[in-house]
């Protein structure tokens, strides 16, 4: 198995090769590059890869780290149900 | 209603909830995991004088003292959101939703990934799920195991799995890539190493140790490296030995390792396999803010602390009224450090719920304040040699920018 084949993003099955290419393409930010391999966007929330995605494009990109974390954190930040979300339990 | 809410029950989180309810605040505890104890409750390791660090023992002191305060602990429950409002701030749980003036987030810090081909088989786990299968729920991971990863946290876990009965066959470093980078170079890895020389019971490191200083005398050392690797309580190091792959058809089967020069190049040719039924990757660690970052708090880039950190004060104040940080969210240092700044942390919350004239809270923070610089000079076991630089630059940073 080639290096560039390991698997970054576990959920939605991004590999090295595809998030490094789609980094130097676009010299895009955090977020283009989420959005445009899906990694980060599976069911863990990012909670994996998410530092290896940021890592990935700072290597293509030769960018140093922003003090700003590079890919924003939404809430929910654990997996929770819609039943939860939509304050069912709560009223 | 609560004076306090506490995110996380670790050594910060469950010292900082003491401090409090020692002035009277009632505060609750809130972590995820279903016993309360933090990353203490897998820590077993021999401190430089002899003595032993038993975690689970410390969580159970911490526990139990905050219970007798009035403390409420509750455990099994996630926070998925913090907003503020109004005065204060609202948690957002799966459980409740709570409102409370003083929010504290002492979420610890979170694995580092270290990805290696094959990396996806069951079989693979972090490090830290193996130290939490071992020592905390007394599963071992497997029959026999390899360490990916050679940092000091990898060192002190891999010791306890042996302690535990485990066989592991070594410990080698990660492929170099994009994002292990200086994890897989000898040379850095080495200069890492030397600082937890004095742990280790073998001549060889010792010597390297006092000799750190000298640039030629770590190149000789790893261009005389033993190919046997050199052994910590027994546990092979390979220094100069990577993985490359992970082999198995629908688990872990085995692992091909391969040499490398002392600046992390593969030497063709040299691969060999290993049979295991396990593998620990070891990535190191950084600190664990997602909450903070939903809060809308500043952040600072601090490669010595373990990543990005909140912004805050020494007094674990950030510049978001009413959240307090304390532990490894603001740096990954030591159980021993956390605890201290949890305790800075109580008192400050207490300090500000109570607004006394009463200046005995004040010689108890500057008390606090003054065991954290002592702890963090005496630490055995420092994550990253600049630890110091980083805290001072934080502080600065603070006072310019936020006060």
């Amino acid at each position: 198995m080639k290096d560039s084949a390991i698997v970054i993003c576990r959920c939605e099955e991004v590999t090295l090769e595809e998030l490094t290419n789609t980094a130097k393409e676009y010299k895009c930010s955090a977020r283009e590059l989420k959005l445009r391999t899906r990694a980060g966007m599976g069911y863990c929330g990012g909670r994996t890869c998410r530092f290896a995605i940021d890592a990935i494009l700072m290597e293509a990109t030769g960018n140093q780290t922003p003090d700003q974390i590079p890919l924003k954190y939404q809430p929910p930040v654990r997996p929770v149900s819609f039943q939860t979300l939509g304050g069912g339990c709560h009223e | 209603m609560y004076d306090a809410v506490i995110i996380g029950a670790g050594p910060a989180g469950l010292s900082a909830a003491i401090a409090c309810a020692k002035w009277n605040l009632q505060v609750v505890v809130i972590d995820e995991f279903m016993k309360p104890g933090g990353r203490l409750l897998g820590q077993l390791h021999q401190e430089p004088d002899g003595t032993w660090w038993n975690g689970i023992k410390e969580a159970n002191i911490l526990v139990e003292q905050a219970r007798a305060l009035g403390v409420d602990i509750w455990c099994g429950v996630s926070v998925h959101h913090i907003e503020e409002v109004g005065q204060g701030w609202r948690v957002h749980t799966n459980k409740e939703r709570i409102d409370t003036p003083k929010l504290l987030l002492a979420t610890g810090a979170a694995e580092t990934p270290a990805p290696v081909p094959g990396w996806t088989l069951p079989g693979v786990m972090s490090i830290g799920a193996a130290q939490v299968m071992t020592n905390v729920h007394r599963v071992r991971p497997g029959k026999k195991g390899i360490v990916i990863g050679i940092n000091v946290l990898s060192a002190a876990i891999t010791r306890e799995l042996q302690l535990a009965g485990g066989d592991v066959v070594g410990m080698v470093l990660p492929p170099v890539n994009p994002i292990t980078k200086d994890a897989g170079n000898p040379r850095k890895v080495m200069q890492s190493l030397l600082r937890i020389s004095h742990l280790a019971p073998s001549a060889f490191l010792r010597m390297g140790g006092k000799l750190s200083r000298a640039n030629w005398m770590q190149k000789l050392a790893l261009t005389f490296y033993p190919k046997s690797g050199v052994k910590m309580w027994g546990i092979p190091i390979h220094l100069r030995k990577a993985a490359v792959q992970i082999n198995g058809e629908k688990e872990v089967e085995s692992v091909t390792i391969c040499s490398v020069t002392p600046d992390g190049k593969r030497i063709e040719g040299s691969e060999q396999t290993m049979d295991v039924d396990f593998v620990c990757i070891a990535g190191g660690l950084y600190p664990l803010a997602e909450l903070a970052a939903v809060a809308g708090c500043p952040f600072h880039y601090f490669p010595e602390l373990g990543g990005h950190v909140p912004v805050h004060n020494e007094r674990m104040k950030t510049p978001l009224e009413g959240l307090y940080v304390a532990g490894n969210i603001t740096g990954i240092e030591s159980a021993k450090v956390a605890r201290a700044q949890g305790f800075v942390a109580g008192l400050s919350i207490a300090k500000e719920t109570i607004q006394s004239a009463d200046s005995a809270i004040d010689k108890h923070l500057e008390n606090a304040l003054d065991e954290v610089r002592k702890i963090r000079s005496n630490a055995a076991i420092q994550f990253h040699q600049d630890i110091h630089a980083g805290r001072n630059k934080m502080e600065s940073i603070y006072k310019e920018q936020f006060s």
